[in-house]
């Protein structure tokens, strides 16, 4: 290669990665990850980056001609990343995006319609991505200049599906389901590059239209608003919080908690921490719920797996989960199932037979479309039946002993330092994980743990708990100087976030060990049926006590059902501190909350695990709630009324539409014109000495970021100046009254 | 002054689509219920749901031309309004817009054909039309223009756009349409067989009409990627299949599609919001030849269970055979995952449950068949050339499937590349019912 060539290259492949770089990525219905929309425009003010995003994502209109370009695009993209719905699926999908498009391409006439110096122009182009692009380019006349930017048209212009693609080139996990069909960011490029030459040569007036739409964007009306709130609520929370903490800081607890109980962060954990709390001597903490074990998780029935861990770390170990009866019997149930399965779907997906299959299957569709309909409840046991009958709700066990002991040691020393639980152990610890249950929802995994990849946290808990139970684990743990009782066991757990259940995976030794889990048992009933009645409010329900959880449980079960749970909306605070703190306030589950000690984390390292994982996550999924309110067809998915779910990735509006990333309208409207969240950036208030949280954002560039920007509103409570201070997007401190 | 008994005239195929549409009807608006919670058009959709079901039992019921004509009118109207329930969304209203040109066209002809058998007759009842000498031109005209209107209605190839363009409607909308409207083509047919029964020539292209439909929407609806475009295409080729019934002179038949049917769909499209959740499993295709064979021998004995639980005569030699081959080709696909399974128990539970399977399904045929019994609709007609082409395709397509479709294959051929290319285009959505510009859609 000569210099040139290699600078022109080097060019591009800038251009090819800022392109990319506004584009945040939008994982599959597999498992909905919240991230922020904006989180390519993390890097400029708040205000800039709204307006930015004005420009690139919330234009009413856009050519007719690239329009045109969009269907095409819809229409191959289906084809390609179809993941099953298709029985006869695109050809050649598995020598990857590119290859296989173009010649599907060449052989579109509704594109090329036969032109001769078109369908030349396709023979003629190269064959790898890169100098695909560059030669698109050139046909277009884009200056080099505007390389870059008008990449980034080809991609904000249909917005979707960049982000799919974005998700499957940089964050895609090995341990989810296989992706036999390849694509990279180049290849996408190109791909639009190519459609848009066909199309529309002219297509450089994108540039100049971009250029309007910037220059008279302003700041959405909805931003005065914003603040006003985020002013209201910032002074009402820290004035509730300075009440509170003087009243707590020197009460220690004497007697020993009859449990403690470890919830995840998630917003929808605190009310049912204040809950269990009223019930009796029960002490609560707040941690990421797949507690701090970086797995994948594999069911020995069904073989599935999936990484069970945020998504900005990597599975380290894969544990597999097996049923506490016979594996033999479990695979042999789920077998029958899958072969009823089979039998199904091969009548259905031929010719010829889905028309007796309509006629044969017709009086039992009607029977259960009239049952779900009308009966729900009873569908709803009748579903659990058949799905207990096929082996599945069987209670599981993980072989947590594929993690090596020294490694176990460790995860386990730095869960319950990070949680501040070292001491004063009661005899039963219960880790609880969340994970909810709907029927028939789209959306369904927006609502699972997003600190276990968008999946249920059960897992998660089971393997900290089995690994805790361990005895070579505790004398490690001994040896570090963390002494846990031999009196004290740890009982994994998962809290229905839909219905409002935990359930505890136990089976106790003694008949004393029975007789005390009993009345945690019976505390937690009674905690959540406190909390059902709580949500009912909130979902605009008058039922109270055993009517709300009823209410509360059929939303699970319900097929009709769009708003099963409000999930995380709402949220609006992300609280880092010992529980005693928070405790006597009633914060309306909008805060994540994060317990901290910050005497027993001498080294800060802790509190900078906190800041930039736990904290980092909540201000995507505050992003991800913030702007599908504020534009919920630009930022979100729009209504589930319409919803058509494409490839059985994502969906689709209708007929046909680019791919609606970000959670549908019923998640954060209660109704089509009266939004349920209310938009607002995170605010976090950390008790910690502030000389170590300035330590620790200046050695951290993504705090800098987020809080330089004004992405997330950081407040200090100095526990020895005994003082509040709000961090000013210069990085220095103010003191708040 | 006409009394309005005289208007009407009720019989067992009024009840049985009343049943229909009344069943589904109840489980939709309990169904709408809470899926159109805080949606903005509830109170309009309940309006139009109400329109829409009162005039389909109008419909069924009508023997007056002008009720007739009224209720069609009136029910297509409240579907359309029903499709552009999201009055802010340009392509929602194009999709209730092309729906309003088919039906307008549908009804156009059937309007003409009701006149000419008005003038032939002097009657405007149609019981009385249908009792009635009328001449062989006026017939063979009139009933044309009534299985083009049924076409229309019933989204038959070349009339299938307004059909395969109907997804931005909600959800429960898309499952009042499959389970109850497009029905509306089966029912003419059903309602002016006399007629139809006299002309074996128009019998045969009904046939053809409704065979070419449903291959070719099956075709469509294979190679669809989205759960609603593909359920579209389902109903399209389902809908093919029940008025190719017609043409075989199985009118009893196709109502009893157009019913088991109706409820399959209905559910399908309620439950479409669990698609991402069924993974499509592998088939493992091609199976051995043995398993083939103990798979086509169960499904041979399932035929023989149909033809005994529906008194179909195996040796019959007219189109009921049609309806025996298809279910021989079901009872083995029936029976060929489970011969696939090689376990002990499996080679005769495939017999077992393929036996059940063919008994249920010829008891819900039957069931229709008995009800409507006292109609005569039933007239087999003659096997032709015609009738056994369209078997050896039918066959020759579900046998492609199982032994000579790939997933994944090295090289495919240039011609079924092009045919691949050919039918995603012609499946596509009209680009004024496409969102090609998210900002475009409105909540």
């Amino acid at each position: 290669m000569t210099t040139i060539a290699m600078r022109d290259q080097q060019l591009l492949d800038t251009a090819i990665v800022s392109s990319w770089s506004k584009i945040a990525p939008y994982w599959p219905l597999q498992n909905l990850i919240a991230v922020n929309p904006l989180a390519g425009f993390e890097h400029l003010p708040f205000e800039q980056a709204l307006q930015q995003a004005h420009g690139y994502f919330q234009q009413r209109d856009l050519a007719a001609e690239m329009q045109t370009v969009n269907r095409h695009s819809i229409k191959w993209l289906q084809a390609f990343f179809d993941q099953g719905q298709a029985a006869i699926s695109m050809p050649y999908r598995e020598r990857g995006l590119l290859a296989s498009l173009r010649l599907m391409i060449t052989l579109d006439a509704s594109l090329h319609r036969h032109d001769a110096e078109k369908l030349q122009w396709l023979g003629a182009l190269s064959e790898h991505a890169d100098e695909v692009i560059a030669e698109a380019l050139e046909f277009l006349a884009i200056p080099v200049t505007e390389h870059g930017q008008f990449l980034t048209l080809m991609l904000t212009t249909l917005p979707g599906w960049a982000s799919y693609v974005r998700y499957r080139t940089h964050w895609a996990d090995s341990h989810d389901s296989g992706h036999p069909h390849q694509v990279n960011a180049a290849e996408y490029l190109a791909f639009r590059l190519i459609l848009t030459c066909l199309v529309w040569p002219q297509a450089k007036q994108l540039l100049a239209t971009h250029e309007q739409a910037v220059s008279s964007a302003e700041l959405p009306s909805a931003y005065t608003t914003m603040l006003a709130r985020e002013q209201a609520y910032r002074v009402a929370l820290l004035t509730q919080l300075k009440g509170a903490g003087s009243a707590h800081q020197h009460a220690p607890q004497h007697s020993r908690y009859a449990a403690q109980l470890v919830f995840c962060i998630d917003v929808r954990s605190e009310p049912l921490r204040r809950a269990i709390e009223q019930q009796g001597n029960y002490q609560t903490f707040g941690f990421a719920g797949f507690f701090g074990l970086p797995v994948a998780i594999e069911n020995a029935v069904t073989g599935a797996s999936h990484a069970s861990c945020p998504v900005l770390l990597k599975p380290n170990h894969k544990v597999v989960e097996s049923p506490v009866g016979s594996l033999q019997n479990c695979r042999k149930a789920h077998q029958r199932g899958q072969t009823l399965k089979k039998l199904y779907q091969s009548l259905k997906y031929n010719f010829t037979t889905p028309f007796v299959l309509a006629d044969a299957m017709g009086v039992g569709h009607g029977v259960w479309m009239g049952l779900r309909s009308l009966v729900p409840a009873t569908a709803g046991a009748l579903t659990t039946r058949v799905q207990s009958a096929l082996g599945q709700h069987q209670q599981l066990h993980p072989n947590s002993a594929v993690i090596a002991l020294p490694q176990r040691i460790n995860y386990a020393a730095s869960a319950l330092r990070m949680m501040g639980l070292t001491e004063q152990f009661a005899p039963w610890v219960v880790l609880c994980g969340h994970g909810s249950t709907t029927t028939n929802n789209i959306h369904a995994t927006a609502l699972d743990c997003g600190a276990c990849g968008g999946r249920h946290g059960a897992p998660n808990a089971r393997i900290l708990a089995a690994i805790l139970n361990d005895g070579e684990v505790r004398a490690g743990l001994a040896a570090e100087g963390i002494e846990i009782p031999s009196d004290t066991t740890f009982v994994a757990a998962e809290h229905n976030t839909t219905t409002d259940q935990v359930e505890l995976f136990s089976s106790p030794a003694n008949s004393q060990q029975q007789a005390q889990l009993a009345v945690i048992k019976r505390d937690l009933r009674k905690a959540s049926e406190q909390n059902s009645d709580w949500r009912a409010a909130q979902l605009g329900l008058t039922a109270r006590g055993a009517e709300a959880h009823r209410a509360t449980a059929l939303r699970a079960q319900h097929w009709a059902e769009v708003r099963p749970e409000w999930g995380l909306a709402r949220n609006a605070a992300f609280i880092v501190g010992p529980r005693a703190w928070t405790q006597d306030i009633d914060l309306d589950g909008r805060a994540f909350l994060h317990s901290y000690e910050w005497q027993s984390d001498g080294d800060g390292s802790a509190l900078t695990t906190i800041l930039t994982a736990p904290m980092v996550v909540g201000q995507w999924i505050n992003a991800h709630y913030l702007f599908a309110t504020l534009d919920n067809v630009a930022f979100g998915g729009g209504s589930k009324v319409t919803a058509n779910i494409t490839g059985k990735i994502g969906v689709m509006q209708g007929n046909g539409s680019d791919l609606m990333h970000g959670l549908p309208l019923q998640s954060v409207y209660a109704s089509d014109q009266q939004s349920y969240h209310e938009p607002m950036r995170l605010l976090v208030v950390v008790r910690a000495p502030q000389a170590r949280l300035n330590a620790i954002i200046a050695q951290q560039p993504i705090l800098q970021k987020l809080f330089g920007n004004g992405w997330i509103t950081m407040v200090c409570c100095d526990p020895q100046l005994q003082q509040y201070f709000t961090l000013q997007r210069d990085l220095t401190w103010c003191a708040t009254d | 002054m006409m009394g309005i008994e005289q208007l009407f005239h009720h019989d067992v195929l009024s009840s049985v689509m009343m049943v229909l549409i009344g069943f589904v009807a109840l489980c939709i608006a309990v169904f709408a219920w809470r899926y159109l919670a805080g949606d903005r058009g509830k109170g309009a959709f309940y309006g139009y749901l109400l329109i829409v079901v009162v005039c389909l039992f109008v419909l069924v019921m009508a023997d007056h031309m002008a009720v007739l004509l009224g209720a069609i009118a009136g029910a297509n109207f409240g579907l359309v309004r029903l499709l552009g329930h999201n009055r802010q969304w340009p392509a929602a209203q194009q999709s209730a817009r092309l729906a309003w040109r088919n039906f307008t066209l549908g009804w156009l002809l059937l309007c003409a054909a009701l006149l000419i058998l008005y003038g032939a007759s002097g009657e405007s009842s149609i019981q009385a039309m249908l009792d009635s000498d009328i001449a062989s031109g006026s017939l063979w005209l009139s009933s044309s223009l009534i299985v083009l209107a049924a076409m229309t209605q019933s989204a038959l190839w070349p009339f299938h756009k307004w059909l395969s363009n109907s997804l931005n409607a909600p959800t429960p909308v898309s499952a009042i349409m499959h389970a109850g409207l497009v029905n509306g083509g089966g029912f003419l047919l059903a309602r002016f067989a006399p007629l139809l029964s006299e002309q074996p020539l128009l019998l045969t292209a009904i046939f053809v009409i409704g065979i070419v439909s449903a291959i070719l929407a099956t075709l469509w609806k294979l190679i669809q990627s989205n759960i609603k475009q593909m359920l579209a295409y389902s109903t399209m080729g389902q809908m093919g299949f029940m008025i190719a019934q017609c043409g075989l002179g199985l009118l009893p038949a196709a109502i009893a599609h157009i019913f088991w049917h109706g409820l399959f769909k209905a559910y399908l499209f309620l439950s479409s919001g669990s698609a991402a959740k069924e993974p499509r499993l592998s088939l493992h295709y091609p199976p051995s030849a043995l398993q083939f064979l103990l798979a086509l021998t169960a499904g041979v004995s399932a035929a023989v269970i149909f033809a005994a639980t529906t008194h179909k005569s195996v040796f019959a030699g007219d189109t009921t055979l049609f309806l025996l081959v298809i279910t021989v080709i079901a009872g083995t696909q029936v029976a060929l995952p489970l011969m696939q399974a090689n376990k002990r128990l499996t080679k005769p539970l495939a017999f077992t449950l393929t036996a059940s399977l063919a008994f249920v399904y010829g008891l819900s045929v039957s069931f229709i068949e008995h009800t409507l019994a006292p109609l005569a609709m039933s007239h087999p007609q003659p096997l032709n050339i015609i009738h056994i082409s369209a078997l050896v395709v039918m066959t020759t397509t579900w046998m492609w499937i199982i032994f000579a479709h790939k997933s994944a294959p090295e090289q495919v051929p240039k011609w079924q590349l092009k045919a691949y290319v050919a039918l995603l285009n012609s499946s596509q959505p009209q680009a004024s019912t496409m969102t090609a510009h998210r900002n475009h859609y409105q909540v």
